[in-house]
Order: C-alpha cells, then structure tokens, then sequence
C-alpha cells in the first residue's frame, strides 16, 4: 500500500500559525497512522499570497492532494484516518 | 580592506572561586579610519569589585594613551603616576598589557607586570625581543616594549598571571601551570589544528588552566586573549525577494559569483535562487526546533534558513549568547556570522503581504529592521567587518 504523502509548509506566516505543532507527527504519530504516512516539509508554498482571494488562513497542509486550510493537528490526523478508512 | 591582513580577537575569562565578577579587564578597540585595532588586559591586585574596578581604570586610561598616539615614555610615566600603591604592600595595583597593531602588520606590545605575551608563528614560538623602560619617578617599574611586524598566521597570546600560576597548591604542579606549560599547550592545539579560531583557542587556554587547580576553582582571576592574523573570511547573507521581480536573476548570481561561504535566510529567498539557478533545495530534517523552522540544503550554499523568525532569534543570541543545547537555523547562522570577518548583507525589500495578515499570533519584525539590529551588534560588540545593500 502506498503511503499517505502529508506536505506541511513551513513557512514563516504558516509555522507561526501552528505548523509547528503538525510536524510532531514526524515523531509521535498516532500508533495506527504512523506506519501509513510520509512527512515532507515544504519552504513557503505561496499560498498565503492569496488570502483572502482564493484562501483561508495558514496553516496549509496537504494530504495527499487534499489542500486543509487553518490546518492543526487533530485536522490532519482525521483527515489521515479519513484516507485511511476509504482505501481499506 | 578585504586584501589586507584581518586580526580575530578571541577572549576568555574566569573569575576567582567565589567571587561575582572578574578581577582582570579586557577591552579591545577597533579605530576603522587609522586601520588599527588596540587590545589590552588588566589584572587588578586581589581579586572581586576593588580589582576590577582597578583593572577596569587601567584599561580605559590606557586605551586613551594609545589611542591618541602619545609618546610611549611619557604616557607610561602618566599611566605609572596615576595607577595607585597599594600602601601595606608597596606594589601596584594593576598590572597591563597593551597590544596596538595595524592591518598592515606592524605591531607593538607594552606590558608591565603581565606574564610575557607569546608569539606563534608556523606553530613555533618566536622570542621577541623587548626594551624596557623603567620611569625616573618609579624605580621598580618598568615597561617592556617590543616591535613586531606580523604576518599571516600569526598568533599573539596574552595571559593574566591566572593562567601562569594555575595549579599552586595542587601537589601536581607544585609552582603553578607556568607559562611554558601553558605555551606547550598552546603549541600542541595548533599542531592539531592549525586554523583554530581565535575563540576557541582562547577557552581551550582558560578550560586547561581550570583543569589544573583543584576541584577546578579559580585560586585567581584567569583571562585570557588570542589575536590571530589571517586572511579575512567572508559570508554573503542574502534575505527577502528583491523589490522588483525583473531582479531576481541578478540576485540570484550574487550567490554563484561570490568568493566566500554564502547564507540565504528566507523560504521565498531560497525558492528564488533554487529557480535562477536550477539548484536542487531539499528540507534538512536535522534541524527540527518547535521554535524555528527548518534548514533546507542547497548546493554550493553553505546555509540556508527561514527569514523572520530565524533573524529574530539570531539577534537575540548574539546579544544574550548563542544557545549551545540546539542546533537549529537560528544557532546555525548565529554561529556562522562570528566566524566570519567580513560579512556582506544584500537584503531584498519586497514587503511579504502574508506577514500583515493582523491574524498572526506574535509580532513579525520588519527585515530591514531587524537586519539593521544584528549589523550594529556584529560591529560594535563582535568586532565585524560588515556591509549592505538594498535590492
């Protein structure tokens, strides 16, 4: 099975919004997801040029190419579980 | 003044056991137009509040003579008159050493009461030698004087007497570490690695003279200062998109063009450099911090971090001191900046339209801003050579 590819922007204006707190997935990930994802970490995406416009606020986090807006970590862990669920 | 001889200037101290503050004074000085930096160590007579305030008297009162190129007899004499005698023990108070050098070499060291300064070159110690100076007035003092022209890899040494007599009373160095000893020490770091910094040099001096007293307590202030001619090492700093998007390619061969280590400090920075150049920039995972986000590695960059949040905290740590227990972008680049000479700054002025977001949860400073902070320190406190330019 292929892994779930989590991208977090770790840009100033998404870290300072709490990306910070996403990237502890890298470490601690819950025991049923752990072994199902893949962590990048991406320099500023530009997609906090566009709030407002086209956006809501950071974080920006990606699974897979599902875009979560305002994203925290119990959002990406659902999300993940979410994935996890319909593949099974 | 990129070609000319640069002087790193490392220091350490180490007061007395006991004592809150240290009893020996250093105070270097840097005076740009005349190409000339002066470096003096004081050790006050006792130890605590009363020797450093001596010490401190000294230093200032010569850093005056020299400064202001008064004839050396004479203003030894002034020194000498006003340095008071301890009345019990009939000695001065404070003792000095007086290193005046210019870039293009030419040195001269004065010192009265100080261990001799030693000199290195190609890792062997050269003697030097000196005239003294006694004072009509004083009899039992005297200056000695030497003329040195230094060349590249020099080093010279200065040691507060802390240092020579550490270990008296321990039954393994029954006279003290000595100076010798110490100079062996010296010899043998240098036979290991010849470009040690000026830095650390001078804490391996100070460490080692801990190690031989007992229990490692200070039985004297010890201090140390190391001045090491090289050639100077430069840094390029670049941060922020330049204004105007038409730039960008000549922002970016900034990085290829330059002849020193390089540092990119911001994510659109990098990603900017990355498309000019067609260089690969991947996420280093080493670097992870809650507080600072993570370093990127690109090829032929030798750093590369995020903007705002890492210079905040670079500025706050080159004025409170770098934090040793992380190795983080901020500590990265903190580091990196004090092991340069020359730094140059060419700082991008694009406002970032995401940072006035009034959302965000704490105050992201303006780069200039912040850019004009860490420069002023680095020159007032580090010492360093440091140029920038608006894009």
């Amino acid at each position: 099975m292929n892994k779930i590819k989590i991208r977090i922007c770790v840009g100033t204006s998404c870290f300072v919004m709490g990306s910070a707190q996403i990237q502890s997935l890298e470490f601690n990930a819950p025991a049923d997801i752990a072994d199902h994802i893949e962590i990048v970490e991406e320099r500023c995406m530009g997609l906090c040029r566009e709030i407002a416009v086209k956006h809501n606020h950071g974080p920006f986090v990606f699974v897979d190419d599902e875009l979560i807006e305002s994203a925290t970590y119990e959002k990406v862990v659902a999300k993940i579980r979410e994935k996890l669920k319909k593949i099974s | 003044m990129s070609d000319s001889l640069f002087i790193e200037i490392g220091t350490a101290q180490q007061q007395k056991y006991g004592e809150d503050c240290y009893g020996d004074t250093i105070y270097s000085k840097k005076i740009p137009d005349e190409r000339r930096i002066i470096s003096i160590l004081s050790d006050g007579l006792g130890s605590g509040v009363k020797a450093n305030i001596l010490s401190s008297m000294t230093t200032r009162m010569a850093m005056k003579f020299v400064e202001s190129n008064m004839e050396l007899a004479h203003s030894s004499d002034i020194i000498m008159d006003a340095l008071p005698i301890c009345q019990i023990r009939k000695i001065s108070y404070a003792t000095f050493s007086v290193v005046d050098t210019e870039l293009d070499g030419k040195t001269r060291v004065f010192e009265m009461d100080n261990p001799p300064f030693m000199m290195i070159r190609n890792g062997r110690p050269v003697n030097v030698r000196c005239r003294a100076i006694s004072s009509e007035k004083w009899k039992n003092r005297t200056i000695n004087i030497s003329q040195i022209t230094n060349q590249e890899e020099d080093r010279l040494i200065l040691i507060s007497d802390g240092v020579s007599q550490a270990g008296i009373g321990n039954h393994k160095y029954p006279l003290g570490w000595q100076r010798q000893g110490c100079l062996d020490f010296v010899l043998e770091k240098i036979r290991k690695n010849p470009h040690v910094s000026a830095a650390e040099l001078a804490q391996n001096i100070v460490g080692e003279a801990l190690n031989k007293e007992v229990n490692r307590r200070a039985g004297d202030d010890i201090s140390c200062v190391v001045l090491y001619f090289r050639k100077p090492r430069k840094l390029l700093v670049l941060s922020g998109p330049p204004f105007d998007e038409s730039r960008d390619r000549e922002y970016a061969e900034l990085v290829s063009d330059y002849d020193g280590k390089t540092a990119i400090c911001g994510g659109t920075t990098a990603n900017i450099v990355e498309r000019e150049l067609c260089l690969k920039c991947v996420i280093d995972k080493t670097s992870i911090d809650p507080n600072i986000p993570m370093c990127s590695i690109m090829d032929g960059v030798d750093l590369v971090t995020e903007g705002i949040l890492t210079l905040t905290d670079v500025y706050r740590m080159l004025k409170e001191g770098i934090d040793t227990d992380r190795n983080n972008g901020a500590t990265r680049l903190a580091r990196l900046l004090l092991d340069s000479d020359r730094i140059d700054f060419v700082v991008g002025t694009k406002i970032n339209i995401a940072h006035q977001d009034p959302n965000l949860p704490m105050e992201l400073e303006i780069r200039r801003n912040i850019i004009k902070n860490i420069i002023r320190i680095l020159q007032e406190k580090y010492l360093k050579e440091t140029s920038v330019r608006y894009i």
